[in-house]
């Protein structure tokens, strides 16, 4: 496979950073000038183990997302009920709860899990990037921090999506979609936590905000609070649940959240830049794929092992 | 005797009780015991003068004489009754255990005259939509707290009170006006809200009150419906009892049996949700607030009239909701659509989701 720049570029640097020895960046190199120019033949032809071949999350992200995710779905069941008090579904949603007065505890209680959950994120982050940064390992474009590189994956993914491109684009470890989908839940979470603040603490809002703008901004957050939560709840029944529940291949689900691992064929295709590291990182993954390009006959040959292929066919 | 009539009689059993529970010295009952005891007035109503004596011996007033309130009947059999019982009426037979002198609601009535739901007894016109007394104090016939007195408390008072039915009654007595007798919150919104969410008599009120360049609160006209929109409001709907309901920030703190008596408008300087005096309420629940606090608004309203800046922003809400929903929901569905075509399927086999064969590219190697 001739890798374009960018793929060359993670490549060397992860070669680099894992102080990848000669001979096995022989081996690196072997393996992936043998792997077929058409991608899509790759992951279509790798073997993957449904709950996950390859690490991708530690424990600590997965323990930060299950506390998210448990606290956002009951804050959102216990929340909305008060907010849509009008609605036919709201009474008898909030008596199932227990009733206002068990809804509101369980409600502050989460509130306060929720915010730990993203305090417990960002100091995790912070302390793993400031490892990386002294170890020299850290890249930005492995990192969930936007680049331009997203928007030109994004244009090319809608573009094979339309059958204008024969192959997905070769995104790295986090893609645009979970780019926006984290930030729009960190901004979401920011969200929550001010105007919820401000439903819990008014006057502490309305102390430190001028007289003449304080009572725009109980509005604004009276209003943020529930149209963020709908919004956000929404955002995850029709759009990360389907994502890692009902999108095809993924059905019934993503294992990732649980065991951490990412299935093969799914590094390949959404994160193929990650794979690329994978092969640096895990000889075992390099054995494995070279076995796989043999068995299948799939390696890429010279020129004339092919027009003898075709010929014989 | 067939059915119907056996039913009657068991019925009418009910009301006859040979211990009426109040004096009837004036001989009221004579005529006012029948059923058909009533009329049709003037304006085509029909009223019942009914008394039935089992229901009235359960009320407040069992032990005050007809004559007492209906102080105009002179003469048996009456003249026509044109003035109507006033709250106010002082009572002749009851003496005020306090203070000595013949019973009477005069105090908290006059209160009630002077605060802005003051009216008197027979009004025509606007001033009819206020609530009169009885509007508000139903005084209910039945009384769970007073059903039946427990054994433990009647034994313990006729060891010296000796009588007891005496003990009884005052038990009864007590027990409902110690007894939370107020309404819960829920209730107290749900009260205030028969008139002020009625939108004809609410815009009545208005109106008239531009003719007249009288100046009215200005939530008057939205102060249900906003509320309802508010947290408290939406708390308190759900029976939580710890946040503001109306009486909490209409009524002055001090007495609060007193004070409910004298609502008054915010332009009114005794009003606690007068300008001079907002602090000084919201402090009453939020106790760090300061003068920055009392810029927040308690009734907040969508409407475009009453807050345009809560209009746009709910607006631009519900627009920015809608676009990203069906952004995300699109580019889902393209995704999907693209991949398939190119021979994904949803459920992995045999360890690939790519066993289906592609319209578009290669498929997996058998």
């Amino acid at each position: 496979m001739n890798l374009t720049d960018e793929a060359r570029s993670v490549l060397e640097t992860s070669m680099r950073i894992n102080k990848t020895d000669e001979s096995e960046r022989q081996d690196i190199e072997n393996i992936v000038a043998s792997m077929p120019d058409d991608r899509v033949l790759l992951y279509k032809n790798v073997v993957s183990n449904p709950i996950g071949d390859i690490y991708r999350y530690s424990i600590h992200i997965r323990i930060q997302h299950m506390l998210t995710f448990v606290t956002f779905l009951t804050l959102a069941f216990t929340g909305l009920p008060i907010a849509f008090l009008d609605h036919s579904w709201a009474q008898p949603l909030n008596s199932m709860i227990g009733g206002i007065n068990i809804s509101r505890v369980i409600h502050r209680t989460l509130a306060a899990v929720m915010i730990f959950s993203m305090v417990y994120h960002v100091v995790y982050l912070f302390y793993v990037t400031v490892i990386q940064v002294i170890k020299g390992s850290f890249e930005l474009r492995r990192s969930i921090i936007p680049t331009l590189k997203d928007v030109t994956d994004f244009k090319e993914d809608m573009q094979y999506f339309f059958g204008k491109r024969e192959q997905r684009p070769q995104m790295d470890k986090f893609m645009y979609k979970q780019k926006i989908h984290y930030f729009a839940a960190a901004f979401g979470n920011l969200v929550m936590i001010i105007s919820g603040s401000s439903f819990i603490f008014p006057e502490f809002w309305a102390a430190i905000i001028p007289a003449s703008s304080a009572s725009f901004f109980q509005e604004l957050m009276r209003l943020s609070h529930p149209h963020e939560a709908l919004l956000a709840l929404l955002v995850i029944a029709f759009w990360h649940w389907y994502n890692v529940h009902l999108a095809p291949g993924r059905f019934p689900m993503q294992w990732t959240f649980l065991t951490g691992k990412i299935t093969r064929e799914h590094q390949i295709e959404e994160h193929f830049m990650e794979y690329l590291r994978n092969l640096v990182e895990l000889p075992e993954e390099r054995e494995y794929l070279r076995n796989l390009l043999d068995a299948r006959e799939l390696s890429l040959e010279t020129e004339d092992d092919l027009r003898v292929a075709e010929e014989q066919i | 005797m067939n059915n119907c009539s056996l039913v009657a009689v068991l019925i009418s059993l009910l009301f006859i009780n040979p211990a009426w529970g109040f004096e009837d010295d004036s001989g009221c009952l004579l005529c006012h015991k029948y059923p058909k005891m009533g009329r049709i007035n003037e304006q085509g109503v029909k009223r019942t003068y009914q008394v039935i004596p089992g229901a009235f011996s359960s009320t407040v007033h069992r032990n005050v004489p007809c004559t007492d309130c209906h102080d105009y009947i002179k003469q048996l059999p009456h003249r026509e009754v044109t003035k109507g019982v006033s709250c106010d009426t002082e009572c002749h037979s009851i003496k005020n255990p306090s203070t000595g002198k013949n019973f009477s609601h005069k105090s908290i009535y006059d209160k009630y005259k002077a605060s802005v739901h003051g009216r008197e007894k027979i009004e025509t016109g606007l001033n009819a939509d206020k609530p009169y007394c009885v509007t508000c104090h139903t005084n209910p016939i039945y009384n769970p707290d007073e059903d039946k007195p427990p054994k433990r408390i009647v034994d313990r008072c006729v060891v010296c009170h000796e009588d007891r039915k005496f003990v009884t009654n005052w038990y009864k007595h007590t027990s409902r006006r110690i007894k939370e007798v107020k309404r819960s919150p829920k209730e107290i919104v749900e009260m205030c809200s028969s008139c002020h969410s009625d939108k004809m008599l609410v815009d009545q009120h208005v109106e008239a009150a531009k003719k007249e360049g009288r100046e009215l609160g200005k939530k008057y006209a939205i102060a249900v419906e906003s509320y309802n929109e508010s947290f408290h409001g939406k708390v308190t709907r759900y029976g939580f009892t710890k946040a503001a309901n109306c009486l909490d920030c209409h009524a002055k703190k001090d007495n609060y049996y007193m004070n409910v008596h004298d609502i008054r408008p915010s332009r009114d300087p005794q009003s606690p949700v007068h300008e001079d005096n907002k602090l000084q309420t919201c402090q009453t629940c939020h106790i760090y607030a300061d003068e920055n606090y009392v810029e927040l608004d308690p009734h907040p309203s969508s409407k475009k009239e009453n807050s345009p800046f809560r209009y746009y922003a709910n607006l631009i809400y519900g627009w920015v909701g809608d676009v990203v929903i069906v952004l995300l929901i699109a580019m889902a569905l393209i995704e999907t659509w693209g991949r398939r075509r190119d021979g994904v399927s949803f459920c992995m086999r045999k360890g690939s989701s790519w066993w289906r064969k592609s319209k578009k590219s290669k498929g997996r190697v058998k």
